[in-house]
């Protein structure tokens, strides 16, 4: 038997719902199971309505999917809202029933029975026992979980909660559910990561020792994951003033010889945009994580989108050359993470990894083995480095273009760097052909740069349609050609995450047997399409577009395929 | 023993005689030899304007980033490595202006640096137009009827934000001026001295004769450097009679004192440790 189903808890903020979320999530890792876990929340601390999707499967899952096995509704508004993506057969759980629900509803007193068991605050463990009973879960699967978690407080905690979770595992013994289970126990499949996580890993994992940040969503959950792991290590988190102000403080400590990161979402990085190009004239290596929202300006807080693509390649005024990563999953969050700040070093310049509220606040479970390198390679020149350190010359033109890079008061080499245009050795320079030189001398990198760049993840790329996207809505769009072949149509696609330098070659040779491209995107312009067309000449037939701030679902491209056929 | 010879460097100066900042440079320069900091120990950090590009006319390690952000940068790079001795050389229009949230939170964090805003009352570089510390009235192509708004008073501003060295210096005395900065420099926390001067191009009101005739040293005036009081009454003299000195002293931990770790070493120091990474990603 084949296990794929989701379930939603839904209810306004400030309800817990994401406990009750945290709580099937762990469950079905212990007992060997995949998920994958979409937050969809409004910005705001109490009320209004949000909700967890957790799809649960026996294979390997990297999108969420429409149809709801079993909603959890903590409020009217979620019975609302979500009831007509109920198939045949689902369950609506709620602690009262509805008028206007058109789907049964099974009532379980949340409430009342986590009063009994000690305080309302147990309501959620009491959901989730419920929600677990359904599924067929064995109760033992939570009780561990929830020894896992509360054990550490005051026993009375962990009791009140067991005795939460029991009765609401009581409360629908006798319910049938169409999509119950037989669950075993294990062997766990692997790691359960958001993208915030993975990527603070990855910087922890790449020797960064300094994040400067001014918060905003979706990106304040990197540096707050970093805020937890380095209780013990040496790791300095700077609240700064502004974005400009972090992004200067990165370059100032980058500089001074300590790999340093910042992140942000749309706004925040038009702030640091004077910075980013300040980077790439003074060859500070700076990594910048660029977490997209749907903007302009505030757009929706909360929201996912791919709508900052051009934007990030082209940010700042004039011309160097930069880095662009834009992970398709949380273990490439992780790794990309690691080869942004070690390619920034190498090359001298500025990183940005660019992912967005889906793959930040997603959990999924992973199978990729998180490990860290045995050693760090730094790029630094210290004094016995250089043939002459009492003449170093910060900006010496060389072939590469990249310049041996001392750090400054670390030995006999006087390091003097400047955002003017400048010499080789870093005073200002007003003179034409030494201008000429040194956009030269920083354009130069660019072809090893581009060397450095992968190439997209090919899935039937000699098909029919050859469906194109990049970042994290790759997870939808492979499985999109999944259930697009299943229904005997000849889908395949490309999918990109190194996105700058553009990796054209590698992408000519992927697309070689295309026969009819489309983009799919979480913008409205198909920034991809364009940036495809300009770096290989590629043609699309079109594309296919969302941008309602909602995660890509296989579904979205399903319903538009027939465009294209 | 240093001479200011060592910091000597044959970059082309591209300020106009007779502008202030060459004393100045002169006094940092003399301050630094008799400090014994030699030019490798050295770390200036400046933003734009004419101010910013005092560092070009030196021996020693810099950072010369954009207009308004020269605070930031010192900050991150005395994060990174707390053992450098950071002089951040800036302009009213760069520190107070374009840079003024960074100029109050480098005050609240306390980090260890000195700032040296050369005050010349306008906009050096870009031609002459009025700066914050423009005073009311003060005519520039601009602003030909004159600046309206009020000027900004950075001691004030300093003392109010916690500053715990707050000082007034002139480009005219630059024997008294390069004592202020070898004391600023001592200072353990966030030091700045605002420093008056003249520019011959686009100000003709605060010229050195002006401020000759008016600046007095408080050094004279038996004034308490720990009197916030005394040293906020001080900070709004402007007229007739300009006090230069250090109006307000007080130390206490800075920054990087009260972070976690950086009491083993600055934290360049760290290398790298593959099990403490690993044991973080394992622990889920
Ligand atoms: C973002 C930005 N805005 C404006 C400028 C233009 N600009 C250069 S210097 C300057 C003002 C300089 O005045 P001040 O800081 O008082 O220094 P001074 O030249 O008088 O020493 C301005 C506005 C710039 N370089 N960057
Ligand atoms: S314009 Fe004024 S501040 Fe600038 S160099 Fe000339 S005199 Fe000095």
């Amino acid at each position: 038997m084949s296990v794929d189903i989701t379930v939603t808890i839904g209810g306004a903020a400030g309800q817990g719902i994401q406990t009750v979320g945290d709580l099937l999530a762990q469950v079905c890792q212990k007992a060997g199971l995949y998920v994958m876990a979409i937050n969809d929340f409004e910005s705001r601390i109490r009320g209004g309505h949000s909700f967890v999707q957790i799809r649960i499967s026996d294979h390997e899952i990297f999108s969420p999917r429409y149809e709801i096995a079993l909603l959890v509704a903590l409020d009217r508004q979620t019975v609302l809202l979500h009831q007509n993506k109920i198939p045949d057969g689902g369950i609506i759980l709620s602690g009262e029933s509805f008028d206007d629900a058109q789907k049964p509803i099974t009532a379980v007193e949340f409430d009342k029975l986590a009063e009994e068991a000690g305080g309302k605050i147990t309501a959620n463990t009491v959901a989730a026992g419920s929600c677990l009973a359904l599924l067929g879960a064995p109760f033992e699967f939570l009780k561990d979980i929830l020894a896992a978690r509360f054990g550490a407080k005051d026993s009375s905690v962990l009791e009140k909660n067991i005795k939460a979770a029991e009765l609401g595992y009581q409360a629908v013994a006798e319910t049938e559910f169409k999509w119950a289970f037989a669950w075993e126990k294990g062997p766990e499949k692997g790691l359960l990561m958001n993208g915030t996580k993975a990527i603070a890993l990855g910087a922890l994992a790449a020797d960064c020792r300094f994040a400067s940040f001014y918060p905003m969503s979706p990106a304040t959950g990197v540096i707050r994951n970093l805020t937890e792991m380095t209780e013990h290590i040496p790791f300095v988190v700077e609240q700064a003033e502004d974005e400009i102000a972090a992004v200067n403080m990165i370059i100032g400590a980058s500089f001074a010889g300590v790999r340093s990161m910042t992140a942000t979402s749309g706004g925040g990085f038009c702030l640091m945009t004077e910075g980013l190009g300040l980077a790439g004239i003074a060859e500070i290596p700076i990594v910048i994580v660029n977490a997209q929202r749907p903007g302009p300006a505030t757009g929706l807080p909360t929201r996912t989108a791919q709508g900052d693509l051009l934007f990030v390649i082209n940010a700042s005024q004039d011309e160097f050359p930069r880095f662009v990563f834009a992970p398709r999953s949380v273990s490439e969050a992780f790794t990309d993470t690691i080869r942004a700040f070690e390619l920034s070093e190498k090359y001298q310049v500025p990183a940005i990894i660019l992912t967005d509220q889906f793959l930040n606040d997603s959990v999924f479970l992973t199978t990729e083995q998180f490990t860290a390198p045995s050693s760090v390679p730094r790029f630094i020149a210290a004094d016995a480095d250089l043939d002459d350190p009492e003449n170093y010359h910060r900006f010496a033109v060389t072939e590469s273009g990249v310049s041996p890079r001392a750090l400054p008061c670390r030995g006999k080499a006087i390091v003097k760097s400047s955002g003017n245009e400048h010499l080789e050795d870093g005073h200002i320079s007003e003179d034409k052909d030494n201008r000429t030189r040194m956009v030269n001398k920083r354009n130069a990198k660019l072809e090893a740069m581009t060397g450095e760049m992968n190439g997209p993840e090919e899935y039937f790329e000699d098909a029919e349609i050859l469906l194109i996207g990049w970042g994290s809505s790759a997870g939808a769009i492979k499985e999109a050609v999944d259930l697009l072949r299943d229904k005997d149509i000849d889908a395949g696609c490309l999918t990109f995450s190194d996105m700058w330098p553009f990796p054209a070659e590698k992408a000519l040779a992927a697309a070689d047997n295309a026969k009819k491209c489309v983009t799919v995107e979480l913008n409205s312009t198909a920034q991809f399409k364009r940036l495809l067309r300009q770096q290989t000449g590629i043609h699309c037939a079109g594309s296919i577009l969302k941008y309602d701030g909602r995660p890509l679902f296989p579904q979205d491209i399903i319903e538009e395929i027939d465009r294209f056929l | 023993m240093l001479t200011k010879e060592d910091f000597f460097c044959d970059f082309e100066n591209k300020w106009c005689p007779g502008c202030g900042n060459f004393q100045i440079l002169d006094a940092m320069k003399e301050a630094f030899a008799e400090m014994d900091l030699s030019p490798e120990k050295l770390l200036i950090v400046s933003g734009i304007g004419q101010a910013g590009k005092t560092p070009h006319f030196f021996k020693c390690n810099f950072f010369h980033g954009l207009h308004g952000r020269a605070l930031p940068v010192a900050t991150g790079a005395k994060i990174a490595n707390h053992d450098l001795t950071v002089v951040v050389s800036s302009g009213d229009g760069d520190c107070y202006g374009e840079g003024g949230n960074h100029f109050i939170s480098a005050i609240r964090r306390n980090i260890d640096i000195t700032l040296l805003v050369h005050n010349n009352k306008v906009y050096g570089l870009t031609k002459g137009q009025a700066s914050p510390t423009s005073d009311i009235g003060f005519q520039t192509k601009m602003q030909p009827h004159g600046v309206i708004a009020e000027s900004f008073h950075p001691l004030t501003a300093a003392l109010a934000f916690g500053a715990g060295f707050v000082a007034r210096g002139f480009s005219g005395n630059k024997a008294h001026l390069n004592q202020l900065i070898q004391k600023a420099i001592a200072h353990k926390g966030f030091s700045m001295v605002d420093i008056m001067q003249p520019c011959v191009s686009f100000n003709s009101v605060n010229t050195h004769a002006w401020y000759k005739k008016r600046a007095y040293d408080l050094a004279d005036k038996n004034h308490d450097t720990t009197d916030i009081d005394a040293a906020t009454a001080l900070s709004r003299k402007w007229g007739d009679e300009i006090p230069i000195g250090i109006l307000y002293q007080k130390e206490s931990s800075s920054y990087t004192d009260r972070i976690d770790h950086l009491d083993q070493g600055p934290l360049i120091g760290f290398t790298y440790e593959k099990e403490r990474v690993q044991q973080q990603i394992d622990n889920g």
